[in-house]
């Protein structure tokens, strides 16, 4: 790969750069400070006052209310991660290695998933889930009692479509993980002595690493956001962060609450993955030396 | 058990849990489409009767067209910007060299990691005090500024491994042969990135076609198919959603597939075996 | 020599403060062959990536027919280029990519197509293959698409970046054959650039040896073969015999010599340089493995002898090469001799080894 080296003089990179990154700066980075700037402020009379005070922080540290929902976010979001990595395991690993000439149609099968509307999927989800639907259906079929299944409009169900829609991140950072993995290596440990298992844990899952991290860190990052599946699937009943900013927009009309909400959301998901990325970079380090191709 | 069932075990378990993952993917997938034909109100299992009524039924709500324009025009404008811009910065990202690139590299990738809706909200709330201080108000604009903030790094990631795997000395060669800047750009360039900017292009109109979260925060009083999907399960079941999900997948597949064909014949063509 | 096409006078060229060129100068003649050699990294490719106008040097003067190439495009120099990886467009069929560069010259289509046509009967390539894409052509069919590819637009010099390096033995050397053919009957000028010597002696009328971004010689291949002006260039061609020496007269073209290892009545051989040499300098002497002898008692006694042991001995197929241990040089010394069934000296005997004074060669140090 040929690098060219440009100054900022050069039209070329002007061209390539400066657009793109005017329109990140004006409608992501101001708006991130502007978030920070209003969580200083208040609501009075359904309307937004310039204060400059703590009133918005101390309300959302002080209730009870908002850690239990912050808590309950936190513990979704975990278990998302853990059920979604260990989906997206031997999934990633089986496409990377088993399956031949298939693997550019479960590929485009599993893109096409994942670019389907999340609403409509979620409403196929709650067809599915229903105490007449699908699933038990074919149970009643198999020769359980009628409504055998009944999960819907629970934190079960929340959980069912969190991995749903996430679980393709994992899989994905995973499988560029493995498919990269000189398979020699493998072979050397089984010519070395080892078995299978023993290769998996010494070679294959170490050096999977990175997609690893990355993949939880994305799954966890991405579900404290979660919105939809709590609402539409869970049924509102246990209501995660992201109800809560919803109504503070929707019902309450409180801009600085959402604000603080939704920055105490991103403090937590960035440093998710500034660790996930410090873990990463610290096995690297040693091993290749070259941390700037991680694009 | 011998070595050999035991890695015969393991062929089983990781192509099973392949297959297992695409019905739990298709599993919600294909209901939708096997419920749009039922003849019934209900949409529950069995299904007694067949018709195609309720796709007239999508048809005839007032409220289904000015969806289906907003969509279209958002998802139109979306991708060609994610595109151009995308492909522009996955340039940058991947062949030049400069001061702040990591600064331009986080600039751009950020948003990819970003819980979508909270992207939508902190956009929200910027639009919202902009539109006080300025007196507009959130709309069709704001959704296709959220959407190119939010589609252009897939854009940018889809189109950078192109450049990443593209072999320059091909330039070199063309201005050899007697080319100038521009017949570089149009006999070279282009067509052997072409694959990945395709790509880019239906991502990007895929992903801006099917957002929910974004549009619903941005969006204000305007609807677009997801959020009019949204709205309408709120308030009751009804089988023209399972009817909109069967028009909505039918040129998706189409376009998703036609981006792999032309991917991979590119792909083919492109490997050069090492000459032997 | 013929009016020169290629005039480079002092070129260098800096990357930041490294120097890969230090101040080179080459002249190539028109239909002249000119093969530019050395271990990599010796400033070869720079120099072709100079000529060819992919890089600029930092100074000196490059004429390429008579006209400075100061500030003009690679696009606008009358030189092709074959790349090392050939660069075939993947996109692009056999026909487009060698008629590219006529596409690019405007050239009116049916003329284009002729020429085309024309090409790949030169390059001895089935007129079927016009639809094929790259990857769908055998390696060494790529290699003739590519000097297809920079031969069509009938340019005055070609430029070939060690185009052959990745190819087995057997078609390397159907290739070159090819190549040499090509050369005399188009007449254009064709400057190679390779780190295998023995393909540019056999390839170029004239061979440059290169390092470390300096020439240290450009000569004929007999001259580089049999008269290398250093120990480097002596070496850089296969198997060679260094025995160091010290001068014990020094005078003209021939100078008396003398060595504890070698018998000699008078030891008197022709020397490189023509630097003034001092009695007691250090020299060595260059003898090529084909011109050692074993020498046996009732022959004719050659001009030198050495004694040694046989350390072992390889069949090369048309020679036999042995590495005899000589008392006193610290590497074994090298012969070949022409191939027979019945090997003179088993592994381990003591033997008497010679050479004559018409293959003798002073290089000072």
């Amino acid at each position: 790969m040929r690098i060219e080296h440009k100054s900022w003089r050069d039209p070329l990179l002007i061209g390539a750069t400066v657009p793109l990154a005017l329109i990140m700066i004006l409608f992501f980075v101001v708006p991130l400070i502007m978030t920070g700037i209003l969580t200083f402020q208040s609501s009075r009379y359904y309307r937004l006052a310039w204060t400059w005070d703590l009133t918005i922080w101390r309300d959302v540290f002080g209730h009870s209310h908002y850690w239990v929902v912050m808590l309950r976010t936190l513990g979704m979001s975990l278990a998302c991660v853990v059920l979604s990595v260990l989906i997206a395991y031997p999934v990633a690993y089986g496409l990377a290695t088993r399956l031949g000439s298939l693997r550019h149609h479960v590929t485009i099968l599993i893109t096409f998933a994942f670019l389907t509307d999340t609403v409509l999927k979620t409403f196929g989800w709650i067809l599915v889930l229903d105490q007449n639907g699908v699933l038990n259906w074919g149970l009643s079929h198999l020769g359980f009692e009628p409504g055998a299944v009944n999960i819907l409009f629970t934190p079960t169900a929340t959980l069912i479509g969190m991995v749903y829609n996430l679980a393709v991140y994992p899989i994905f950072t995973l499988y560029l993980s493995l498919a990269r993995i000189d398979r020699d290596l493998q072979l050397a440990a089984y010519d070395a002595g080892a078995s299978r298992f023993r290769t998996f844990f010494e070679v294959t899952l170490p050096l999977s690493r990175p997609g690893l991290y990355a993949g939880a860190a994305l799954v966890f990052v991405l579900s404290l956001g979660a919105f939809l599946e709590p609402k539409v699937m869970g049924g509102g009943n246990a209501p995660m962060a992201s109800e809560l900013i919803n109504q503070s927009f929707s019902t309450r009309v409180n801009w600085p609450l959402g604000a603080a909400l939704t920055l105490v959301l991103i403090v937590i998901g960035s440093a998710s993955l500034a660790l996930s990325a410090a873990l990463t970079l610290r096995r690297r380090g040693g091993e290749q030396g070259r941390l700037s191709d991680v694009g | 058990m011998s070595d050999r069932s035991r890695s015969i075990f393991i062929d089983v378990l990781l192509v099973g849990s392949v297959a297992l993952f695409l019905a739990f993917l298709y599993v919600p997938i294909v209901t939708l489409v096997v419920f749009s034909f039922t003849g019934s109100r209900m949409l529950t299992l069995p299904i007694e009767s067949w018709s195609t009524e309720w796709f007239g039924a999508l048809l005839a709500r007032p409220d289904f067209f000015p969806a289906l324009k907003n969509s279209t025009l958002v998802a139109t404008i979306s991708m060609i910007f994610a595109t151009v811009l995308g492909t522009a910065g996955a340039i940058a990202w991947v062949r030049f060299k400069f001061r702040f690139q990591q600064t331009f590299r986080l600039l751009t990738f950020a948003p990819l990691l970003f819980p979508q809706l909270l992207l939508g909200v902190v956009m929200l709330l910027w639009f919202s005090v902009l539109g006080q201080w300025l007196g507009f108000s959130t709309g069709l604009a704001t959704i296709v500024i959220g959407h190119i903030v939010y589609v252009t790094p897939f854009a940018l990631v889809i189109v950078a491994v192109q450049v990443y795997g593209y072999d320059e000395t091909l330039e070199d060669a063309a201005r050899d042969a007697g080319a100038s800047g521009w017949d570089v750009f149009r006999e070279v360039t282009l067509p052997l990135l072409w694959p990945g900017i395709f790509s880019a292009l239906t991502f990007s109109f895929l992903l801006s076609w099917g957002n929910f979260y974004v549009s619903y925060s941005l969006g204000g009083t305007m609807r677009t198919l997801p959020t009019f999907v949204y709205s309408g399960i709120a308030v009751g079941s009804s089988p023209i959603y399972p009817a909109l999900a069967t028009l909505n997948f039918v040129p998706a597949l189409i376009l998703v597939i036609v981006a792999d064909v032309v991917r991979r014949r590119a792909a083919c063509r492109n490997v050069l075996p090492e000459p032997t | 020599m013929p009016s020169a096409i290629i005039e480079a006078s002092r070129i260098i060229k800096d990357y930041g403060s490294f120097r890969a060129l230090h101040s080179v100068s080459l002249e190539v003649g028109t239909g002249e062959f000119v093969a530019l050699v050395g271990p990599s990294g010796c400033g070869k490719t720079t120099l072709l990536k100079i000529i060819a106008g992919f890089e600029e040097p930092t100074s000196g003067e490059l004429k390429i027919a008579g006209s400075n190439m100061d500030g003009v495009p690679a696009a606008k120099r009358p030189v092709r280029m074959v790349f090392q990886r050939l660069a075939l467009f993947p996109h692009k069929t056999v026909r487009d990519n060698i008629g590219f560069p006529l596409k690019l010259a405007k050239t009116e289509k049916v003329e284009a197509d002729r020429r085309v046509r024309a090409m790949l009967d030169l390059m001895h390539l089935n007129p079927s293959y016009l639809g094929r894409y790259p990857a769908q052509l055998s390696g060494g069919e790529q290699q003739r698409v590519a000097l297809a590819r920079a031969l069509v637009s009938r340019p005055g010099v070609l430029l070939l970046d060690e185009p052959m390096s990745a190819l087995d033995v057997k078609l390397k050397k159907s290739l070159q054959a090819e190549l040499k053919n090509l050369h005399r009957n188009l007449g254009t000028s064709f400057v190679l650039v390779t780190h295998d010597l023995e393909e540019a002696m056999m390839l170029a009328d004239r061979i440059c040896v290169m390092r470390s971004g300096r020439v240290l010689q450009v000569g004929t291949p007999s001259e580089i073969y049999y008269r290398p002006v250093d120990t480097f260039v002596a070496s850089f061609i296969g198997d060679t015999n260094l025995f160091p020496v010290s001068i014990a007269n020094g005078q003209g073209g021939s100078v008396a010599f003398s060595s504890p290892i070698i018998a000699c009545d008078s030891a008197i051989a022709p020397k490189a340089q023509c630097s003034p040499t001092i009695e007691g300098d250090r020299a060595s002497l260059l003898v090529r493995p084909e011109a050692m002898r074993f020498v046996e008692a009732g022959n004719a006694q050659p001009f030198a002898t050495l004694n040694g042991k046989v350390e072992e001995f390889f069949i090369k197929g048309a020679s036999i090469q042995f590495r005899i241990r000589v008392d006193g040089h610290p590497v074994p010394v090298v012969m070949d001799l022409p191939g027979t069934p019945n090997i003179p000296a088993a592994v381990g005997a003591d033997v008497t080894i010679g050479f004559d004074r018409s293959d003798v060669f002073l290089l000072q140090e």
